[in-house]
C-alpha cells in the first residue's frame, strides 16, 4: 500500500476508534436504565454475625426469578444471624435435555448466598420428563434413571466446586409420594445413594454428601403411604448405605410438642432426632454427624398440628439452643421455611419467618435478637 | 390452425397427466390426516376415563388432610368430619355414587390427584397456578380471602374510608401485608394495630382499640367474641376449590355441575350455616 494510503488508513482508524469507544461506554452506562429489570450488584463479601453457629433456615427460591428478591432473601438470612441455608435445586430445571445444562438460576441463587457469607446445603431432586415414564410425577425415579441422576449430581458438584460444599441426595424417600407413589424402598434408595456418592466423589472428593432426609412418620408396617423413618434408616444400613454418605440429613418437626418433650418411638416430636442418632450409633456410625435440614413449628390458628405464635417463637429458639449445647453431633439446624415467593394461601404460610413482601414476622425478630444475644419478647 | 390445436391438446393432455399424478399423493395425504385426527380423538376420549371408572365402580375417592377444622378433622370416633367431608359426600350423591374419604398429608394431595391415586381432592385447597398442567380446579365453593370488617354503626364502608383510621391485623399475616399496602397508598394515614393472633386482632376492634380489621373471611365467620361484619368488596380473593386431574375434563364438568346444583338448592348455604358460624 503506498505510504499516503497507509497514513490515511491510520488516520481513518483513529478517527473511528474514538467515537466507537465513546459509543460503547455510553451504551454500557445506559444499559441498566434501558433494561426493565432492577440492576443488582453483589456488593462486598459479607459475613454472618451470630452467637449460634448452628443456626440455619430453609429458603425456597426455586420459583423466585427476580435477582433482587434472591439477594434480599439472603441478606435477611444473614441479618437474622443464620450462617446455614438449605435450598432446593431442581434437576429438571438444570438439565432440560440429557447432557445439556442450564445453571443460570442456580448460579444466581448460589452466588448471592455465598456473597452474603452463607453456607449452602443443596438439596437435589425433581426428575425431568426425559428421565421418567410418561404420566409419572416429577418425584418418580426408578433404577433406569439412577445413573442419570448420579451424572447430574456430579455435574452439579463440579460446576459449583468451591461454592457449594454439601449435597442432599433426594428428599423424604420413605414417603410413597416422594418416591413417585411407589412403595417406600430403602434398598432402592440406597442404590441411588451409592451411585450418586460414587459419581460425585469421582469429580469432587471434597464435597460432603448427605443421605436420608427422611420424613419423621409413624406409618404402620405395610402402609401404602410410607415407612417409619427409624425402620427405613435401619434398612438403609442393612442395604449397605453406611459407606455412601458423609452426614445424615434429618427432618425434625415439633408439631404440638415442646422441644423438650422426650423422644419416643411412637411419637413425632423434635427430639426424635435422638432416636435417629441411636440407629446411627447402633450401626457403627457414631463418628458421623447430622444436619437437621428441615423442621420447626407452625402457628396457624386452626391447623390441628400448630401451636400458638408465642409458643412457636419460644420452641424455635429453644430448639436452636438444644442443637448448640446438647447435641454435639448436630452441625446445623435449618428451620422450615424462611419465605415463600408467593403466599400458599393455606396453613403452610404459617411456617414462614418473612412474608412475601419481606416483612419480618415476630419469629424472625425474636430469633434475630436471640442470635445477637439480645433479650427477645416473650423470653 | 389444426397443428396449433393439436399442440394445445397435447399440452392439455400433459397437464392432465401431471394433475393425476399429483392427485394420488394429495388424496393419500388427506386420508392419512383424517386417520390421524380420528385416532387422536379416540385416544383423547379414551384418556378421560376417570368419570367412567367412578360410575362403573360406584365410588368417588376423595383425598383430604383431616387436620384443618372446620373443613376437615377427625371426630371423637376418629372419623373424618367437617365442611369438606359433607361437601364430598354431597358431590358424590349428585353423581349417583358413594364417597370414600382418603386421608393423607396435605403435601401429598395435589401429586396424588395428578398421579391418579385418587379421583379428586376437597381439602380447603386453593388454586395453584403452577400446577395447572397436572390438575384442574373447579368453580369455587367457599371464599376464604381477605375482608375488611367493622363493628355495627361504623361509618367505614370500604377501604376508601380508612384514611386516619386504626386498622387491626394479625402480625405477619396476609391481613398485615394488605394493611401495610393500604397504609402506603394513603401516604401513611392509617395506623396499624398489630396483634399476635387473628382472634386478638378481631378482639382489638371489639374493645375499641381499632376501627376495623383486615382478616380472612373464614376466621371472621368463626369469631364469636363480638359482632363484626364485612364491608366493601373483597380485598383479596382466595377461593377454595375441588381438584381433579387435568386429564379428566369430563369429571371436572360433572363436579362443576354438581357444585352448581348444590349452590342452587341451598345445600352449600346449609353447610356454611352448620360449619362456618
Amino acid at each position: 500500500m503506498p505510504p499516503q494510503s497507509q497514513t490515511f488508513t491510520r488516520k481513518l482508524s483513529h478517527l473511528l476508534t474514538v467515537p466507537a469507544l465513546l459509543l460503547a461506554l455510553l451504551l454500557a452506562l445506559l444499559a441498566p436504565a434501558l433494561s426493565n429489570r432492577v440492576w443488582v450488584e453483589f456488593g462486598p463479601q459479607q459475613h454472618v454475625l451470630t452467637l449460634n453457629p448452628k443456626l440455619g433456615v430453609h429458603t425456597r427460591l426455586t420459583d423466585e426469578v427476580e435477582p433482587w428478591k434472591v439477594q434480599r432473601s439472603f441478606e435477611m438470612v444473614r441479618e437474622l444471624g443464620a450462617p446455614w441455608v438449605v435450598e432446593y435445586f431442581l434437576w429438571a430445571g438444570m438439565e432440560p435435555r440429557p447432557g445439556v445444562y442450564d445453571w443460570s438460576h442456580a448460579d444466581l441463587v448460589v452466588d448471592h448466598a455465598v456473597n452474603q457469607g452463607l453456607t449452602v446445603i443443596a438439596r437435589l431432586g425433581y426428575v425431568p420428563d426425559w428421565a421418567r415414564p410418561k404420566n409419572s410425577i416429577h418425584l418418580y425415579l426408578d433404577e433406569n434413571g439412577y445413573d442419570e441422576f448420579a451424572s447430574f449430581a456430579a455435574a452439579f458438584a463440579e460446576h459449583f466446586r468451591g461454592r457449594v460444599k454439601y449435597l442432599i441426595v433426594w428428599n423424604e424417600p420413605n414417603l410413597s409420594q416422594e418416591w413417585g407413589f411407589r412403595p417406600a424402598d430403602p434398598a432402592g434408595y440406597t442404590e441411588l445413594l451409592k451411585r450418586t456418592y460414587t459419581a460425585v466423589k469421582r469429580v469432587t472428593p471434597e464435597i460432603q454428601i448427605l443421605g436420608g432426609a427422611l420424613a419423621p412418620t409413624l406409618a404402620p408396617p405395610g402402609s401404602e403411604w410410607g415407612m417409619d423413618d427409624l425402620v427405613y434408616l435401619q434398612r438403609m444400613y442393612d442395604a449397605g448405605a453406611r459407606g455412601y454418605f458423609d452426614l445424615l440429613a434429618v427432618h425434625a418437626y415439633g408439631w404440638t410438642f415442646s422441644p423438650d418433650e422426650p423422644a419416643a418411638a411412637d411419637s413425632v416430636n423434635f427430639r426424635r432426632v435422638e432416636l435417629v442418632r441411636q440407629v446411627m450409633e447402633k450401626n457403627g456410625d457414631a463418628a458421623k454427624h447430622i444436619m437437621i435440614t428441615e423442621g420447626g413449628w407452625n402457628d396457624h390458628p386452626r391447623w390441628t398440628k400448630a401451636v400458638r405464635p408465642s409458643q412457636r417463637v419460644a420452641y424455635t429458639i429453644r430448639a436452636y439452643d438444644i442443637a448448640l449445647h446438647d447435641w454435639p453431633y448436630v452441625d446445623a439446624l435449618c428451620i422450615w421455611a424462611f419465605r415463600y415467593p408467593a403466599p400458599a394461601g393455606n396453613y403452610q404460610d404459617y411456617y414462614t419467618f418473612v412474608d412475601g413482601n419481606f416483612q419480618p414476622k415476630p419469629i424472625y425478630l425474636a430469633v434475630q435478637r436471640y442470635a445477637h444475644g439480645d433479650p427477645w419478647e416473650g423470653q | 390452425m389444426f397443428a396449433h390445436l393439436r399442440s394445445l391438446a397435447a399440452r392439455l393432455r400433459g397437464q392432465a397427466a401431471r394433475c393425476r399424478r399429483l392427485l394420488i399423493p394429495v388424496f393419500a395425504g388427506v386420508l392419512l390426516l383424517a386417520a390421524g385426527l380420528g385416532a387422536f380423538l379416540i385416544l383423547r376420549a379414551g384418556g378421560d376415563s376417570a368419570l367412567d371408572a367412578i360410575m362403573r365402580n360406584g365410588v368417588l375417592r376423595v383425598a383430604m388432610d383431616p387436620s384443618f377444622p372446620p373443613f376437615e378433622n377427625l371426630d371423637a370416633q376418629g372419623k373424618p368430619a367437617g365442611f369438606d367431608v359433607d361437601l364430598s359426600h354431597a358431590i358424590a350423591a349428585r353423581l349417583g355414587v358413594r364417597c370414600e374419604i382418603v386421608p393423607m398429608w396435605f403435601d401429598q394431595i395435589i401429586d396424588a390427584v395428578a398421579a391418579g391415586q385418587v379421583d379428586g381432592a376437597v381439602s380447603a385447597l386453593n388454586v395453584v397456578d403452577a400446577r395447572t398442567k397436572e390438575v384442574s380446579f373447579s368453580t369455587p365453593y367457599v371464599e376464604a380471602g381477605l375482608v375488611l370488617a367493622v363493628p355495627p354503626g361504623s361509618p367505614i364502608r370500604g377501604a376508601a374510608d380508612l384514611a386516619d383510621r386504626r386498622v387491626a391485623a394479625e402480625w405477619g399475616s396476609g391481613g398485615d401485608a394488605e394493611a401495610r399496602t393500604l397504609q402506603k397508598g394513603l401516604d401513611g394515614r392509617l395506623t396499624l394495630v398489630l396483634r399476635e393472633s387473628g382472634d386478638a386482632a378481631l378482639g382489638a376492634v371489639v374493645a375499641g382499640q381499632a376501627d376495623a380489621v383486615i382478616i380472612d373471611a373464614v376466621s371472621l365467620a368463626l369469631y364469636h367474641g363480638g359482632d363484626l361484619a364485612p364491608v366493601g368488596p373483597l380485598l383479596r380473593s382466595d377461593p377454595y376449590v375441588v381438584v381433579v386431574s387435568a386429564r379428566s375434563p369430563r369429571l371436572l364438568k360433572a363436579v362443576n355441575e354438581a357444585l352448581a346444583g348444590l349452590q342452587a338448592d341451598g345445600a352449600i348455604a346449609r353447610l356454611r350455616a352448620r360449619w362456618l358460624r
